[in-house]
């Protein structure tokens, strides 16, 4: 079975539209190539893309590395915001954009209810190989 | 460099198009477990090899008891240039990988030497062939015309294995040595 992006696409629009401060959502393969994204204007989803992906590789080795065990999320807080990375699938990864105001709490229930409905659409069938 | 007392540390920052072995580089001369962040490609890159570097590379090689090498390693895709920027910004000395075998890539590496020659052009490079071992690979000295050099700028070139120790042994030295006589040239750098 094909995976249907444009529901992605949607529930992903959904998501930024109807949860308060989020500003932008965006899923990723993890090499770094774009599934689908709701990015605020002049946002580069492919340069997103990659980013994530790197950010997400780097910190799942550094919990290897340091022993802190598997990577649930990494989170960058700057002065206007924050942007949480976390894993979605093996074959997707997932990275938000808030403002300052996000309480965070309510931000990782979102999330995670939000990679729960994304997971089932992520996942195929792969292919038979002969 | 020039400051004795504590440990030297060296950075030297590979890279080079997709492919071209700048992990099996870094694998083969680190002493150190290789720090990987290597993901399954599903791009091109993937026609190639199963798995590709998003992040970086990193491994180590120490010189007696007061000099250590850290190699950097980017990836070759062209949307992490953002890692290229990061990891190139502080390196001593750079290694651009060409793969011999592949010509169709000599391009992106000759846009990725333009890259290290604009954001990077004081630090000392050498232009590194890779897969020399392979029966269709080019001839090295063929490299830089293919890249677009101008004969005067005196790049040194190699052509190695990348898995054989003496060949990126060979490479390393002798970057090693024209970092030494970059930094003697003008002393006050570190």
């Amino acid at each position: 079975m094909a995976i249907n992006y444009s529901a992605i696409q949607n529930a992903l629009q959904e998501f930024v539209t109807s949860v308060g401060n989020v500003q932008g959502a965006s899923i990723m393969s993890p090499d770094g190539l774009a599934l689908a994204s709701s990015l605020p204007p002049g946002m580069e989803e492919d340069r997103v893309a990659a980013m994530s992906a790197a950010m997400l590789a780097l910190g799942e080795r550094i919990g290897r590395e340091l022993a802190r065990g598997n990577i649930e999320r990494i989170l960058i807080e700057g002065d206007n915001g924050f942007a949480m990375v976390s894993g979605c699938t093996d074959d997707a990864v997932l990275i938000v954009l808030t403002d300052d105001k996000v309480k965070l709490g309510v931000l990782n229930l979102e999330v995670k209810q939000l990679v729960n409905r994304l997971r089932p659409m992520l996942t195929f069938s792969k292919p038979q190989v002969a | 460099m020039e400051r004795t007392l504590s440990k030297q540390i060296m950075r030297i920052v590979v890279t080079g198009p997709v492919g071209a072995g700048k992990t099996t580089l870094i694998k083969t001369i680190s002493e150190i477990d290789v720090v990987e962040t290597d993901r399954a490609a599903t791009d091109d890159s993937a026609l190639l090899k199963p798995n590709t570097t998003v992040a970086m590379d990193f491994g180590r090689i120490t010189f007696g008891a007061d000099m250590a090498v850290h190699i950097y390693g980017t990836p070759g895709q062209e949307r992490f240039d953002f890692m290229w920027d990061i990891l190139v910004r502080r390196a001593h000395a750079l290694m651009l990988l060409v793969p011999l075998h592949r010509p169709s890539d000599f391009f992106m590496a000759s846009k990725m030497l333009r890259y290290l020659q604009f954001h990077a052009s004081e630090v000392p490079l050498v232009v590194v062939g890779t897969h020399s071992d392979l029966p269709d690979a080019w001839p090295v000295e063929e490299v830089l015309p293919a890249l677009g050099v101008e004969s005067e700028l005196e790049l040194p070139v190699f052509g190695i294995n990348a898995t054989q120790v003496q060949d990126v042994a060979q490479v390393l030295i002798a970057l090693i040595e024209r970092y030494q006589r970059w930094v003697q040239a003008e002393p006050v750098r570190q």
